[in-house]
């Protein structure tokens, strides 16, 4: 295994920024449409944890998961198309900004329904290992997620069947405008409430990628060596709105977003803590600009899939070929 | 397999035959590893196949959600849902997730899960042990639903599920598990697997139907042909992919269309029926399209109560012999 250098952390999460920023513009001028869950300000927690996987281990992800694409190696140009709804994209448009799969770099998917990737990721790392292969899962959740059922019962068949799972809950304080605060408690009850489920529960800040690639590298490992789940919460915060054009003034301080950025930003404090000078940090950012600015256009140059295609790949080439002889 | 056999035993031979000649498939549920099943459906099979057949906390939304990521890793699980009504449990997982991972992710990944789950009145289960819900799975994208009526098909069709690349809703028939008895014999399938099967031929009536009701529509039609009323009962088998061909050669012969469902009948599937019937088969009908289904209420407890809701073959028979005098 070949650990992720404390460098590429640094630049995994300015990819992510700069695709994040890049795709709010391509919205703002009216190129892509439709819905759009920024995941900026959560850059180490994408980072940090997917860092320290290897190729063939597994992510799940949530309707917040362009930075998880990202780090799990998944082609920026791929995912704008997928964005913009062209042919290039993951899956032609049919899915969208919540729905990237890349099933070649393990990226098994994000989930718009919240927490319902999570016993997919149990499912698929508890089968792999069935099938002989040795690799974990990693599961994107936020707090929105950890109120979901679904998330106590997969924990709940964890500890039942053992499954070489890390439930990964970015603790954004925002479910939507539900501050966490209220349906959790303080940072950490998260954690203190994944711990009754008998697994190693953890809680990290989440504006350090270092700490957070510290610890997720000892539970990756825990979890790898013993087969059995554990979870972190990392606190994070959810700079943009809920989705591009949701009202957060209504329920939030305006420009809190922001002000946190200036005291918290993830990225800010890699290049402090690393360190970079300012001249070396501007290189590397605008080479990752560079890169996502190429990857756009490669994107914008896809085509639009032919509408006859939105009725297709429901359902088995085999399936849907009898179907179309015999006129389902 | 020589020698009748039950519906459960069918259904239980099935798993056996795949388990054994498959080594992706797994088998999970509530209650079926210990006690083999609350229908004897998997008895035995854990002591055959060590780690196969596994019990699952009652957590049906976690079960399913796991047998989708087991089957995206390149297992073929079959989930036990123990009773139809407890389905609604799982609904996210199903009708979100595995009806329509193949279509968001560009066909990078199948989802070959089989959802086994008996519903059926007549076991004196109350309302929420009883309800047909086979419907709404069929009005979903991405979905396969199976309804098996004889001992054969349970056998054939679940195990053609099993290998099927789609998900399958595979509806059992609780009232017949120990009721139904006959043979597996050679493959069901006709033409293509999800044919449906003209179980009695006739000249009068076509009469549409699946699961448990094709029994209550061949004993209705056995009283009507003493009449003079020569009823065609046709097993759907399948309600999603529903075989318009048979039926569309049936009514051209018989000219009359009835349907016959356990479900309510309003908005169930006997409604498309008839809409794909009317629409497309409006010069071969001699008379109105009936259906013949449950009112709109849950299944009772008491026996009383519940043959009130329950079509049977009586209800059959007068839907028929009025459809017969047009």
């Amino acid at each position: 295994m070949t650990p992720t250098s404390r460098l590429e952390l640094y630049e995994t999460m300015v990819r992510i920024r700069e695709l994040e920023t890049s795709v709010e513009s391509l919205h703002y001028s009216g190129r892509m449409h439709g819905s759009f869950h920024s995941s900026m300000g959560q850059e180490a927690a994408a980072a940090g944890v997917t860092g320290c996987l290897r190729p063939a281990d597994l992510v799940t992800s949530t309707h917040r998961g362009h930075g998880h694409a990202i780090a799990k190696g998944m082609s920026p140009t791929t995912i704008v198309a997928e964005l913009l709804g062209l042919q290039p994209g993951s899956s032609g448009g049919k899915g969208g900004s919540m729905h990237l799969h890349d099933i070649a770099c393990g990226f098994l998917g994000e989930n718009a329904i919240v927490a319902g990737g999570v016993p997919w990721a149990a499912g698929a790392a508890w089968a792999s290992r069935r099938l002989g292969k040795d690799l974990v899962a990693v599961s994107f959740v936020g707090d929105g997620g950890a109120a979901q059922g679904v998330l106590a019962e997969t924990l709940r068949m964890a500890r039942t069947f053992g499954t070489p799972l890390l439930v990964a809950c970015e603790n954004n304080h925002l479910a939507h405008s539900m501050p966490s605060e209220r349906t959790f408690g303080e940072p950490g009850s998260i954690a203190a409430w994944a711990a009754g489920f008998g697994m190693r529960a953890e809680y990290v800040a989440g504006d350090d990628v270092f700490a957070v690639h510290r610890l997720a590298t000892e539970m990756i490992d825990e979890v790898r060596a013993s087969g059995r789940a554990a979870f972190v919460e990392i606190e994070v915060w959810r700079v943009r709105a809920h989705s591009l054009n949701d009202p957060d003034y209504r329920y939030l301080p305006k420009d809190l977003g922001k002000s946190y950025l200036q005291t918290h930003d993830p990225i800010a404090n890699a290049e402090r803590d690393l360190p970079l000078t300012d001249a070396e940090a501007a290189t590397i950012r605008e080479r990752i600009a560079g890169e996502i600015a190429e990857a756009i256009d490669a994107a914008l140059e896809g085509q639009a899939a032919p509408a006859r295609l939105a009725t297709t790949g429901v359902y088995s080439e085999a399936f849907e070929q009898e179907g179309r002889r015999r006129g389902w | 397999m020589a020698g009748e056999v039950k519906y459960a035993e069918a259904i239980r031979q099935a798993l056996a035959d795949e388990l054994s000649s498959d080594p992706r498939v797994v088998v999970m549920g509530q209650e079926i590893e210990a006690l083999g099943g609350v229908f004897t459906a998997t008895q035995g099979l854990a002591e055959r196949f060590e780690g196969r057949v596994l019990d699952t906390p009652l957590a049906e939304s976690a079960t399913v959600g796991w047998a989708i990521g087991a089957a995206m890793a390149g297992l073929r699980p079959v989930v036990e849902i123990m009773f139809m009504d407890f389905i609604t449990t799982a609904m996210d997982q199903i009708v979100n997730g595995a009806a329509k991972l193949r279509y968001m992710s560009g066909g990078q990944v199948a989802v070959p899960i089989v959802i086994r789950t008996p519903s059926d009145a007549g076991t004196g289960h109350g309302p929420q042990h009883s309800q047909h819900l086979e419907t709404w799975f069929a009005h979903v994208p991405g979905l396969v639903v199976a309804m098996p009526s004889t001992v054969a098909d349970a056998y054939w069709m679940l195990r053609h599920s099993i290998q099927d690349d789609n998900p399958v809703v595979f509806v059992e028939s609780k009232y017949l598990y120990f009721r139904e008895s006959g043979e597996i014999g050679a493959s069901t399938a006709a033409d293509h697997p999800y044919a449906a099967r003209i179980a009695r031929r006739g000249r009068s009536v076509t009469v549409v139907t699946a699961g448990r009701m094709v029994a209550e529509s061949l004993a209705a039609a056995e009283s009507l042909a003493a009449e003079g009323v020569d009823c065609e009962v046709v097993d759907l088998r399948f309600i999603w992919p529903y075989d318009r061909e048979t039926l569309a050669e049936s009514v051209e012969r018989t000219n009359r269309l009835i349907v016959v469902h356990e479900a309510v009948g309003d908005f169930g599937w006997g409604g498309e029926i008839c809409s794909w019937a009317a629409s497309e088969l409006f010069y071969s009908l001699d008379a109105p399209i009936r259906r013949v289904a449950a009112p709109r209420a849950p299944i009772p407890f008491a026996s009383h109560l519940e043959s009130a809701v329950v079509p049977d073959r009586s209800a059959i028979e007068s839907a028929v012999r009025d459809l017969a005098r047009h």
